[in-house]
């Protein structure tokens, strides 16, 4: 049959060649492109432990967590793919273990025994297993058998009865007054603005109390907002004055008032002295008490993978895993341990060492993995001892050459505690970044594998167990390093 | 008598107009070139990298008498450094001296099976004496870039190099390592290469790991 119009016709055979398979080849692009994004937000996990943040990835524009990601700070997990399947075991804290069993590209899957069905499909990426957002609060649920509240807009997730509720009481007295009260203590930033104090809780689980906006009938404080999203929670007190807020009650109570006016100017003198007028003086905040801090630094992070133990285990993943272990072991033995790092994010060297030094802690623990050698390493730093005085300041350089004998002793006392455990150990000194550059006692710990199977070094017993003697070890020798005032 | 039958109409054979059939024979034949130079750029960068390894585990030139060289070869099996003496030509001018004692470490380390690998085709570029005691040792960007990465076998490789210098010219008693003529924070992650290594410091350090 002969065409009548040719010209359209090869223009119809030229889309349909050409064209349209580039569109197709474009799409797929997309689609992967999709798939594999990089990370897209955060969320913010809170539990009776910690608080942490872990990367949440877009799949298809659904957003999608990381089982090993959220659960890993809350008990011990072991969690493998295997061929499409992806098995997971966790343990709660003086819990039993509970398993669950996912599929990749499937939305079928079974929590301790139980079929449930994911709200998509459940996504392997790297080895590590991904489920919507939407079902995280249900899965934790199941496998913790504790009430999990999820806040999907405000990337918020909430374990257990940790919600912290406020309630907000006005003093109307001249100058007015306003109080929110907390069951616990916070420490939110704080930031002011004309007519506006803003209270921003990154770590605290602070949720609204029932109305987000309360409006009071007062000319100066005329009333707060509270708000959440991007993991975090902001309460904004406006006024029409300048508005300043302090702490009392430890820390569980935020009073609000107008900025005093500034002294008015004195008056001319005159043949007969006035009494001065009365002001309130401020009062001078009582010096908070000696506190003993152990801060944790998981080595490497985002970019930064540090050593590849195995094709699919990177050494950030591996110390981070063990950080959240340590800081646990150590809360278990009532010290405070704070991390350098809770997410997968890169932080330089030198930045490591200002805030290690910044925050002043009475022992600073880098934590490395390695897949060369056997057992666990217990480092200090190579630098020759020097007399020199810790009150004054400090080469950047040689900073831990005046604490290098409390490092020793630290060192010393968890290769002991790995000694008891039987976990192979050597103590020794390293040219370890930035470890000379921290002005506190510091140490180092590497652990390689416990045996000839490289895989064993993320197992959840090894790393317990070297967690264990690293907690045990610094508790033992808590008395002799110095707690220092904040 | 029969009517003359209309001659039928000319129709075109069904497919596609030949400007398309020539555009996707090019493009076919283009596309095959282009697989075949790939699959060439493949082979050639695997023979480079086998003929840098293979350049790497020769001896170092020869231009003399063997002499005994000591070596403080790393293991990291145990984490430990072992005092080994072999004999090799060396030259005769001192800093060319030192680059020669060096890569005849680093070939030990590149034969398999190796106590302590390093990256391949790692080599050291050249041994500056700043002065009568400060070594400064420039390696290449391999030595860096493919070093296993842990805290202690990068201590290891450090404490090898410096010992082994020293062993063999004991007027080096200060050495920097350099990557590729620069100043690098860590040789993989873990070690410091901004600090100036004392020889006596890291002899103290190796007495520990015995």
């Amino acid at each position: 049959m002969t065409s009548r119009f040719p010209l359209a016709d090869n223009r119809s055979r030229l889309w349909l060649g050409l064209i349209l398979p580039a569109l197709a080849l474009a799409a797929l692009v997309a689609h992967l492109a999709t798939v594999h994004a990089q990370p897209a937000d955060q969320l913010t996990v809170y539990s009776a432990q910690t608080s942490y943040s872990v990367p949440l990835l877009d799949v298809k524009g659904q957003p999608y967590a990381g089982l090993v990601d959220v659960l890993e700070p809350l008990g011990s997990i072991d969690a493998r793919p295997d061929g499409k399947k992806y098995k997971l075991k966790f343990t709660a804290p003086g819990g039993r273990a509970v398993e669950a069993q996912f599929n990749e590209g499937k939305d079928k899957s079974k929590l301790l025994g139980q079929n449930y069905k994911l709200p998509a499909d459940f996504v392997l990426q790297n080895d590590r297993g991904y489920v919507p957002l939407s079902s995280v609060a249900e899965i934790l649920n199941k496998l913790l058998a504790k009430p999990v509240q999820l806040h999907p807009a405000a990337r918020r997730l909430f374990v257990g009865e940790v919600p912290i509720r406020f309630s907000l009481e006005l003093d109307k007295s001249n100058p007015p007054k306003l109080v929110v009260s907390f069951p616990s203590q916070v420490n939110p930033t704080i930031a002011t603005q004309p007519g506006r104090v803003r209270f921003t809780f990154r770590r605290e689980p602070v949720v609204s109390s029932g109305q987000d906006t309360t409006n009071f009938d007062d000319p100066v404080i005329t009333g707060a907002v509270f708000a959440e999203h991007d993991g975090l929670a902001e309460l904004d007190v406006m006024g029409t004055a300048p508005l300043m807020a302090s702490f009392a009650d430890s820390g569980k109570t935020i009073i609000i008032t107008p900025v005093p006016p500034p002294p008015p100017a004195p008056p001319p003198p005159t043949p007969e002295p006035q009494a001065p007028a009365q002001t309130q003086a401020p009062q001078p905040k009582p010096p908070s008490g000696p506190r003993f801090l152990v801060l944790i630094d998981p080595a490497h992070g985002g970019a930064d993978s540090g050593a590849s133990i195995t094709a699919s285990l990177v050494e950030k993943d591996v110390v981070l895993a063990l950080a959240r272990r340590v800081q646990r072991e150590l809360a278990s033995r009532g010290i405070v341990a704070g991390m350098l790092r809770n997410s997968d994010v890169a932080i330089a060297l030198d930045q490591r060492a200002a805030s290690v030094n910044a925050a002043r802690p009475a022992l600073y623990i880098t934590l490395h993995a390695a897949n060369t050698g056997r057992g666990v390493h217990v480092f200090t730093s190579l630098l020759p001892a020097a007399n020199l005085s810790r009150d004054g300041f400090l080469p950047w350089d040689t900073a831990q050459a005046a604490f290098l004998d409390l490092s020793g002793v630290a060192a010393g006392s968890v290769a002991a505690e790995l000694e008891s455990r039987k976990l192979p150990n050597t103590t020794l000194v390293a040219p370890l970044r930035p470890m000379n550059n921290i002005a506190a006692p510091a140490i180092a710990v590497e652990i390689a594998p416990p045996d000839d199977n490289v895989d064993n070094i993320a197992s959840a017993e090894y790393q317990e167990q070297v967690a264990q003697s690293i907690a045990a070890g610094i508790a033992a020798v808590r008395s002799k390093l110095p707690e220092v005032r904040p | 008598m029969t009517l003359p039958q209309p001659e039928p109409p000319e129709t075109k054979a069904p497919g596609a107009p030949r400007y398309i059939l020539v555009m996707f024979a090019v493009l076919a034949i283009v596309a095959i070139g282009l697989g075949f130079y790939a699959l060439h750029l493949k082979r050639k960068v695997a023979r480079d990298a086998q003929a840098a390894a293979e350049q790497q585990l020769m001896a170092p030139p020869v231009n003399g008498p063997p002499e005994p060289v000591i070596l403080y070869i790393a293991n990291d099996s145990d984490g430990t450094l072992r005092k080994t003496q072999l004999n090799v030509a060396l030259p005769a001018e001192r800093s060319e001296r030192a680059r020669a004692v060096l890569r005849t470490l680093l070939a030990q380390y590149l034969k398999p099976p190796s106590p302590h690998p390093v990256g391949p085709a790692s080599d050291v570029r050249a041994v500056y004496l700043l002065s009568e005691d400060t070594a400064v040792v420039d390696t290449n960007s391999a030595f860096a870039d493919a070093h296993p990465s842990g805290v202690l076998a990068e201590e290891l490789t450090v404490a090898s190099l410096v010992l082994t210098l020293n062993a063999n010219d004991s007027k080096i008693a200060r050495v920097k390592i350099l990557i590729n003529g620069q100043e690098r924070e860590t040789l993989a992650g873990h070690a410091d290469l901004k600090r100036f290594y004392e020889a006596g410091t890291i002899g103290a350090v190796v007495k520990d790991m015995q």
